[in-house]
């Protein structure tokens, strides 16, 4: 078993305490630790190695194998604040383990485009909405998309419609799916711009690491070769080889600990994995729990000098919570794709990116050709694919269809904007408590008109897609009811108006002046259905920001 | 509506599609004893006695899970043995679901006897007569429930206790393997010539 390269006690005053390891604290650790700072990040799930990842459908899916456990740590759920949230009724779900979400994630690597962080004065104002700028343009955060890149491992071709980059991949594209062929030819047909997707999966051995085998379990799986470039394998190792680390796994944080009479944080309380209270002291902290946990710490952080919790002194704190839409079409062919092999997604178009005034709504989004459902999921139909939904659910008829469309189908996917709304939003259950006696998540969505609009706009595109593509049958999903979501955003936006986001530009909040909050909460607008690529751009930056406040003294 | 705790369940499994906790965590013990069960299962020459279900129930169960992935000229729910994935999950890591399933059973047979006295059992009814009464009962949660577990049963992992000789992966054409090589399938495979 692996040992950790450093380890610090909990009265150690540490330079920083990092919550979360995922696609984010991963990164901030290896910048601050690699500068010389001492860290210790608190992962609140466990430490598994590639080789215990497994090919596991039902684990995984059904029995919350590497996600947040619904029995452990319930959430309830309500479409708006006014409605009583029930319990089971909706679900945030993150993976809960080292590397988190970096570790399960399908690996989609969108770059925002420049549009993305000055929409609201381009298409804006929407009443009724929190849209706005951002406070930093894409050319300032450029430098570290190339970063994360170049250091994490993606593969990929610039398309037409991409923002201006510094440097290319460092790989080339994995290879093309059956999906992709069919969605390249009817794409350009159409008159459309198909590219390669991009994505944090080696195409080429890399950095010491494995090329991709093709098995097909990315999504929701671990990768048990180490290709997919999760911070698990990438960043995480690096930080430790520092000998100034530590990744503490089984840690669970419940509040950050404050001097009330300087106001400044001095470390966070936590639960071992013997669900023992431990303070782990340190002079700074950046909290990088998702856009779901990081909110819920602040809240649970509330003192008497924080009553509203802590860095909510905008109200803030949890509010406009964002998922991005996404609708699929389906459709079945007449020969083999075979794609439930190798990587969930080949092919993409960025046609449709941007809000075009004329459609009448705000939104837009990108386009892809994939096929992420396993057997149990496909058979049983829903948010991954399945059959039509006009198709039997069982008897000899089902099975027929189960037989000849597991390896004939396709979905053409629209990952899409969703407005950033003050209703939709996590906060503590008043009633619930989890396994470890704290207040459980309570979260409340829906969506706003424009983002189902730009859905059936997407759909429609997808299905002249499949048609083009020569699809024997093709057919809209159900748009999803909004109370599920992977992609956890908005909730401690970024800005430069304290009274109007939590943390300021660099992440700092804007009420303690030594704690950092980066991860999807840091986002202002949505973006287009795939964040990580962003997120770790931001974390990059950070990191980057802190060593140099800590070096001149300005924390 | 949906009632219990379990069909709470079931249904975040049918609207979130997947991702959803349909069942209890087990702890390490528990399924390190599943996995050992199943092998067992996998090696024994004659089924093992049941767990959970009378021979009855059994029998039951194992006729619905064949009407809904019946077996043609290739194997179904039956072969794939997922009756005996239900007995072993009701006997360890899903017993908050015995009272779902027993009950749902009465009830069927119950329906069952009203509808063609003297009959006997769901299971003793001819095919066309099992496949009237769940037309009648499928959109009840018991009937949900059912197809969610043969459905699982058939198609999940062999380590699990169903999917026997993973004949499951057979009627979708799935084959698990951990390393595959382009041309996927036919269309890249004729673009790349």
């Amino acid at each position: 078993m692996r040992q950790p390269s450093v380890r610090f006690r909990p009265s150690d005053v540490v330079d920083f305490v990092v919550v979360g390891s995922g696609a984010a604290g991963g990164i901030v650790a290896k910048e601050l630790a690699t500068a010389g700072l001492t860290v210790v990040v608190l992962e609140q799930g466990p430490r598994l190695e590639p080789r215990q990842f497994e090919h596991d459908e039902f684990k995984y899916f059904f029995r919350s194998g590497i996600v947040n456990d619904p029995e452990l740590q319930p959430q309830t759920f309500a479409p708006t604040p006014n409605e009583e949230a029930k319990k089971d009724a909706g679900v945030l779900l993150y993976a809960r383990l080292v590397g988190g979400g970096s570790v399960h994630f399908t690996a989609n690597y969108w770059r925002f485009h420049e549009i993305d962080f000055v929409e609201a004065s381009r298409h804006g104002p929407i009443s009724g909405t929190g849209f706005a700028d951002w406070p930093i343009t894409y050319a300032e955060l450029e430098p570290y998309y190339t970063k994360a890149e170049w250091e994490l491992g993606v593969s990929g071709t610039p398309g037409p419609f991409d923002a201006p980059r510094s440097r290319p991949y460092p790989l080339p594209p994995l290879p093309v799916k059956s999906s992709g062929v069919l969605f390249e030819r009817a794409c350009k047909q159409l008159g459309l711009h198909p590219q390669p997707t991009p994505l944090a999966i080696l195409s080429q051995p890399f950095r010491g690491r494995n090329a991709c085998q093709h098995c097909g379990f990315c999504f929701g799986f671990g990768c048990e070769f180490g290709a997919k470039s999760s911070t698990l394998y990438t960043v995480i190792p690096v930080a430790e080889a520092t000998g100034r680390c530590e990744i503490r796994p089984n840690s669970y944080a419940r509040k950050i600990a404050m001097e009330e009479r300087t106001g400044r944080a001095i470390g966070v309380v936590y639960f071992d994995d013997h669900k023992v209270e431990q303070l782990q002291r340190a002079r700074a902290v950046v909290v990088c729990a998702n856009g779901a946990e990081t909110a819920r710490l602040l809240l649970m952080s509330q003192s008497r000098r924080f009553p509203d919790g802590l860095a909510n002194s905008s109200g803030l704190v949890g509010k406009y919570l964002m998922f991005n839409g996404y609708c699929t079409a389906g459709g079945t062919f007449e020969r083999r794709l075979n794609d439930w092999k190798s990587v969930a997604d080949s092919r993409m178009v960025h046609d449709f990116y941007d809000t075009d005034p004329a459609r009448g709504f705000y939104g837009g989004g990108g386009i892809d050709a994939r096929f992420a459902a396993y057997p149990i999921g496909f058979a049983l139909g829903g948010l991954v694919g399945g059959l039509a939904p006009d198709a039997p659910t069982w008897g000899p008829e089902y099975k027929r269809l189960l037989r000849e469309s597991y390896s004939r189908t396709m979905y053409v996917a629209g990952h899409t904007t969703s407005l950033p709304l003050q209703s939709n939003a996590v906060s503590l259950d008043p009633l619930l408590k989890d396994a470890w006696g704290l207040p459980a998540l309570r979260f409340t969505y829906q969506y706003h008109p424009d983002d189902v609009a730009t859905m059936r706009f997407m759909q429609v595109k997808a299905l002249e897609i499949l048609e083009a593509a020569g699809a024997r049958r093709s057919w809209a999903d159900p748009v999803q009811a909004p109370n599920f979501s992977v992609h956890l955003l908005g909730t401690c936006r970024m800005g430069n108006d304290p009274r109007m986001s939590v943390v300021d530009r660099y992440h700092r909040t804007h009420d303690v002046s030594n704690l950092f909050l980066c991860d999807g909460s840091s986002f202002v607008t949505a973006g287009r259905g795939q964040p990580t690529c962003t997120i770790q751009a931001l974390a990059y930056r950070v990191g980057e920001h802190i060593v140099e406040f800590a070096r001149r003294g300005e924390i | 509506m949906l009632i219990d705790a379990v069909s709470r369940r079931a249904f975040l499994a049918a609207s979130c599609g997947a991702f959803a906790s349909v069942w209890l965590p087990a702890d390490p013990d528990e399924l390190r004893a599943s996995l050992a069960y199943a092998a067992r299962a996998c090696q024994a020459a004659h089924p093992p006695a049941w767990d959970f279900f009378t021979p009855a129930q059994a029998a039951d169960v194992d006729a619905i899970a064949a009407q809904i992935l019946p077996t043609d000229d290739l194997p179904g729910a039956r072969e794939a043995g997922a009756v005996y994935f239900m007995d072993h999950s009701l006997a360890t890591w899903a017993q908050q679901q015995r009272e779902a399933f027993s009950g749902g059973l009465a009830e069927l047979n119950r329906q069952a006897t009203h509808r063609w006295p003297g009959a006997g059992r769901f299971a003793a009814l001819s095919s066309e007569r099992q496949t009237e009464l769940l037309h009648v009962i499928e959109q009840t949660p018991f009937f949900q429930m059912m197809r969610l577990h043969t459905v699982t049963a058939t198609f999940a992992n062999p380590s699990w206790g169903g999917n026997r000789d993973k004949v499951g992966w057979r009627i979708l054409d799935f084959e698990d393997r951990f390393v595959w090589q382009p041309p996927f399938g036919d269309y890249d495979a004729d673009a790349a010539k």
